[in-house]
C-alpha cells in the first residue's frame, strides 16, 4: 500500500469514527446498512473473490450465526458474546458439510453453487418447522428502551454502528493478511487453476476447506449482529436465496477479489438503493427503485465488468489491482 | 410618478389560495381550524417486492382517509408521508428513520410483523408513537414497547375467533359438520397458521373432529392428488388455508373432482375472499365462507370510506387490508385532536386513553390495553355471495343470510 493509500484510508477511518457526531439518525442507518453489506461482501469475498468457488447460498451462515445466538440469549439468558462461539461452530460445521460434499465430489462452478443453495433451503424449512427457534412464527428478542449494553449488544444505533465498523475494519486488515499468506496465495492459484495447482502440490482439498470455513465463520458473525440489531428472525428471510445474492453483490460490483472491492460496491449499491428509494416516494411510484437499480447495475457490469474500485484506484493512483 | 399596482404572478397566487380558502366548504374550514398544526404521519408499507400487491391495497385505505374524515366532520387533516418498506425489515428500518427525520410525529405500518418489529425498535428509540395496521406476530405487544399501539389481533386471537364463529354458524344452520379436513400451503404463514390451529383445536372443544392435515408447496401447480386425498376422507368440511392462486386451483380442482362438501370454510387466511379470487372463479367462488376481521357494513364511516375508496379506486376491492390501515389513520387522527399537541409524549399518551366509537371494522370501541393492544376487535364470517364478500356473521352486523351448507357445484343457485 502507497503513501496515498495509508493516507487516504486514515481519513476515512477518521471520518468514519466521527460519523455518529456529524450525522442524524437516518444517514447512520444507511451507513450502518454500507458497513454490513461491506463486511458480508468481505466474507464471501474469500470464497468468491479469493478462492474462486461460487456459493449463492451464504445466508445459510449468517442466519444459522443468528438464529444460534439469539436462541441461546433468548432461552438461556447466554449472552451474544458467548453465544457467538456456538454461532460461529454451527456455521462452520454447515460450511464443512458444504464444502466437503462439494470439493470431496469434485463438484464445481454452477454445480456447487445449487449444493450451497440448496443446503439454504433445506435449513430453511427445517427452521420453519422448530419450535426452539420459533417456527415459522420467528424468533424475537426482548428490546429494552434506553439501555446500552454492550455485553448483552442491547442499545441503540450508534452502539450498533461501531460495532459494525470494527467487525468490517477486522475482516478488512485480516483478508489483507490472508492475501499475503501463504494461504492466499494458493488460493489464488486454484482461482486461476486448480489442477495446476494440485499439479505443483498445493492441497487444493484442504485449501478450499479453509476457505469456506473461513467463509462461514465470518458470515456467522454477520449473522449475531443482524439478529441483536433487528431483533427478530423469521426462517424466510434469515435463509432466503435473496438475502444470499444480496452479499455477492456489493463485491462483484465493487471488484471481486479485492480487499475494497466489497466496501466500494456497499456503498454504490446502498447509495444507488436510497437515491432510487427518494426518487420513488417522491414520484409515489413503486417499484421504481427496482427498475433504476437493476439498469443501473447492469450498466456498471456492462461498463466495468472487473468492478469499479480497481478502475477508481488507477486513476487515483493507489494502484489496487484485483490479485 | 406611476401609481401602478404591481399585480405578479406571486400575488395572483396568493390571492387563488386566499380565496380558495375563504370558499372551502363549510365542514373542511371548521376541519382546518380546529386541527393542531399539520400532523404528519408516516405511511410504511411494503408497496414494492414480494407483499407489494397487499401494500398497495393497504395503501388505498389511507389515500382516502382524509375525505372520509371530512365526510364524519372530524375536524382533523392528516399529512400523509408515503414510504416503500420494500418488503424488507431493513429497509423499514431506514425508511421509519428517514421518515422521523422528515419531521413525522407518527408512524403507521407495516403489514408484516418483522418489518413492524424493525420499524417499533426505531420508534422507540426516538420515542415517537407507531400504530400497527396489521401484523399478528403476539410479540410486537408483548416486548415492553411504550410507543407501540396495534389495532389488529394477534394470531391466537384470529385463530380463537374463527373457532368460536364456527360453534355460531353451525348453530345459526342448524346443522354441524362432523369431520373437516385441513388443506393449507406450506409457507411460513400456513405453516404457523397449522401450528397455532392444532395448539388450540383442544382447548375450544370444537363439534367436529380434524381427520385430515395435507400441505401443500407454496409453487404448486396443480392440487389434484391433495383434493382427491382430501375427497377421499369424506369430510364435512374443507378448511383450507391458502393465498390466491392455491385457492383458485383448489376451487377448480373440487369442481373437477365433483366434490361438494358442505362447506368449504377458511379459519382465517386470504384468497378465497380476493377480488381477483372471485372474477376468475365466478360462479364457483360463490358461498365459500372466510373467517376473517371484516369492515362493518353497518357503520356509517364504512359506508363512507366504501364510497370515496370506489370513486377514487374504481378497479380495486376495498378490503380488510385497506379497512385496517383507514383504521390506522383514524386512530392517529383521533389521537391528535384528543392530544391537540403534536408533540410525541402527548400524543402516546392520548393513544393509551383513547376510545373511538365510531370506526369501520366489526368490533367494538377501539381501545387499547396496557401492552397497547386493541382487544375489542371482533371475528366476522364473510361468505361470497353474488361475486362480493358479504358480512354473515355476527349477526349485528350481517348484510345478509348465510347459506350453509353452500350450494353443489351444479346446483341453480350458483348463477
Amino acid at each position: 500500500m502507497n503513501v496515498r493509500a495509508v493516507a487516504g484510508l486514515s481519513i476515512l477511518l477518521a471520518l468514519l469514527l466521527a460519523a455518529p457526531l456529524l450525522l442524524g439518525g437516518y444517514w447512520l442507518s444507511v451507513l450502518i446498512l454500507v458497513l454490513y453489506f461491506a463486511y458480508v461482501g468481505q466474507a464471501w469475498n474469500i470464497m468468491m473473490g479469493f478462492a474462486g468457488q461460487l456459493s449463492l447460498g451464504h445466508a445459510l451462515y449468517a442466519g444459522l450465526g443468528g438464529y444460534v445466538a439469539a436462541g441461546l440469549y433468548t432461552h438461556y439468558g447466554i449472552g451474544p458474546w458467548m453465544g457467538v462461539f456456538a454461532a460461529v461452530g454451527a456455521a462452520v460445521a454447515a460450511g464443512a458439510i458444504v464444502g466437503y460434499l462439494g470439493f470431496r465430489f469434485s463438484l464445481a462452478g454452477v454445480y456447487f453453487a445449487l449444493l450451497t443453495i440448496a443446503f439454504g433451503e433445506f435449513t430453511r424449512i427445517g427452521f420453519d418447522n422448530w419450535d426452539w427457534a420459533g417456527g415459522s412464527g420467528g424468533m424475537f428478542l426482548k428490546v429494552e428502551r434506553g439501555v446500552s449494553d454492550l455485553a448483552n449488544l442491547r442499545g441503540g444505533t450508534v452502539m450498533f454502528y461501531y460495532v459494525i465498523l470494527a467487525m468490517a475494519a477486522g475482516a478488512f486488515l485480516l483478508c489483507r493478511y490472508l492475501l499475503e499468506s501463504r494461504l492466499g496465495r494458493y488460493w489464488l492459484a486454484i482461482r486461476e487453476d486448480a489442477e495446476a495447482a494440485q499439479a505443483v502440490g498445493v492441497p487444493v482439498l484442504w485449501c478450499k476447506m479453509l476457505a469456506v470455513t473461513l467463509s462461514a465463520a465470518l458470515t456467522a458473525l454477520a449473522g449475531v449482529w443482524n439478529a441483536f440489531y433487528y431483533n427478530n428472525l423469521f426462517p424466510e428471510t434469515a435463509f432466503a436465496v435473496g438475502r444470499s445474492i444480496e452479499m455477492t453483490l456489493s463485491p462483484i460490483i465493487g471488484g471481486l477479489g479485492t480487499l475494497f472491492g466489497p466496501f466500494v460496491g456497499a456503498v454504490v449499491l446502498t447509495g444507488l438503493g436510497e437515491l432510487f428509494t427518494d426518487l420513488s416516494d417522491q414520484f409515489h411510484v413503486s417499484g421504481l427503485k427496482q427498475i433504476f437499480y437493476g439498469l443501473a447495475l447492469l450498466i456498471i457490469v456492462m461498463y466495468r465488468p472487473a468492478g469499479i474500485w480497481p478502475w477508481i484506484a488507477t486513476r487515483l493512483g493507489f494502484e489496487e489491482k484485483r490479485k | 410618478m406611476t401609481n401602478r399596482i404591481k399585480f405578479t404572478r406571486r400575488s395572483f397566487g396568493r390571492a387563488v389560495a386566499g380565496a380558495s380558502l375563504l370558499s372551502a366548504p363549510m365542514p373542511l374550514r371548521y376541519a382546518l381550524g380546529q386541527a393542531p398544526a399539520a400532523v404528519k404521519v408516516a405511511l410504511l408499507l411494503p408497496t414494492s417486492g414480494g407483499q407489494a400487491q397487499i401494500g398497495q391495497a393497504c395503501k388505498r385505505g389511507a389515500d382516502v382517509a382524509n375525505l372520509v374524515f371530512a365526510d364524519m366532520k372530524l375536524p382533523v387533516k392528516l399529512e400523509i408521508m408515503n414510504y416503500d418498506t420494500e418488503t424488507k425489515p431493513d429497509v423499514a428500518r431506514t425508511q421509519a428513520e428517514k421518515a422521523i427525520e422528515a419531521g413525522a410525529n407518527m408512524l403507521v405500518g407495516a403489514f408484516d410483523s418483522g418489518q413492524s418489529i424493525a420499524i417499533a425498535q426505531v420508534a422507540e428509540q426516538r420515542g415517537v408513537p407507531f400504530i400497527v395496521n396489521i401484523a399478528a406476530a403476539p410479540q410486537l405487544t408483548e416486548q415492553g414497547y411504550k410507543f407501540i399501539v396495534r389495532n389488529f389481533p394477534t394470531a391466537p386471537m384470529l385463530i380463537g375467533g374463527a373457532f368460536e364463529l364456527h360453534k355460531e354458524i353451525f348453530k345459526a344452520a342448524g346443522q354441524t359438520p362432523k369431520t373437516a379436513v385441513l388443506l393449507s400451503i406450506n409457507d411460513t404463514f400456513g405453516t404457523s397458521m397449522i401450528g397455532g390451529i392444532k395448539a388450540m383445536f383442544p382447548k375450544f372443544k370444537m363439534p367436529y373432529e380434524i381427520v385430515e392435515t395435507i400441505s401443500y408447496d407454496a409453487a404448486t401447480k396443480d392440487l389434484s392428488v391433495e383434493i382427491a386425498k382430501a375427497k377421499a376422507t369424506k369430510a364435512d368440511m374443507l378448511m383450507p388455508v391458502c393465498r390466491l392462486n392455491d385457492a383458485k386451483l383448489m376451487i377448480q380442482e373440487m369442481v373437477k373432482q365433483r366434490w361438494e362438501p358442505m362447506i368449504v370454510m377458511n379459519p382465517g387466511s386470504p384468497g378465497l375472499y380476493e377480488q381477483d379470487f372471485l372474477k376468475t372463479m365466478g360462479k364457483y367462488g360463490d358461498y365459500h365462507i372466510s373467517n376473517v376481521p371484516w369492515l362493518d357494513p353497518k357503520s356509517a364511516m364504512t359506508k363512507s370510506l366504501e364510497k370515496h375508496h370506489l370513486a377514487k379506486f374504481p378497479n380495486d376491492q376495498l378490503d380488510l387490508n385497506g379497512g385496517f390501515t383507514f383504521e390506522a389513520m383514524l386512530i392517529a387522527a383521533q389521537a391528535c385532536l384528543s392530544a391537540k399537541s403534536t408533540k410525541s409524549d402527548a400524543l402516546m399518551s392520548a393513544l393509551r386513553g383513547l376510545k373511538v366509537d365510531q370506526h369501520v371494522m366489526i368490533g367494538g370501541p377501539i381501545q387499547f390495553d396496557a401492552k397497547g393492544q386493541n382487544v375489542n376487535i371482533a371475528a366476522s364470517a364473510i361468505q361470497n355471495l353474488k361475486r362480493k364478500p358479504t358480512v354473515v356473521m355476527p349477526k349485528a352486523s350481517a348484510e345478509a343470510d348465510l347459506v350453509f351448507p353452500m350450494p353443489g357445484w351444479a346446483d341453480k343457485r350458483r348463477t
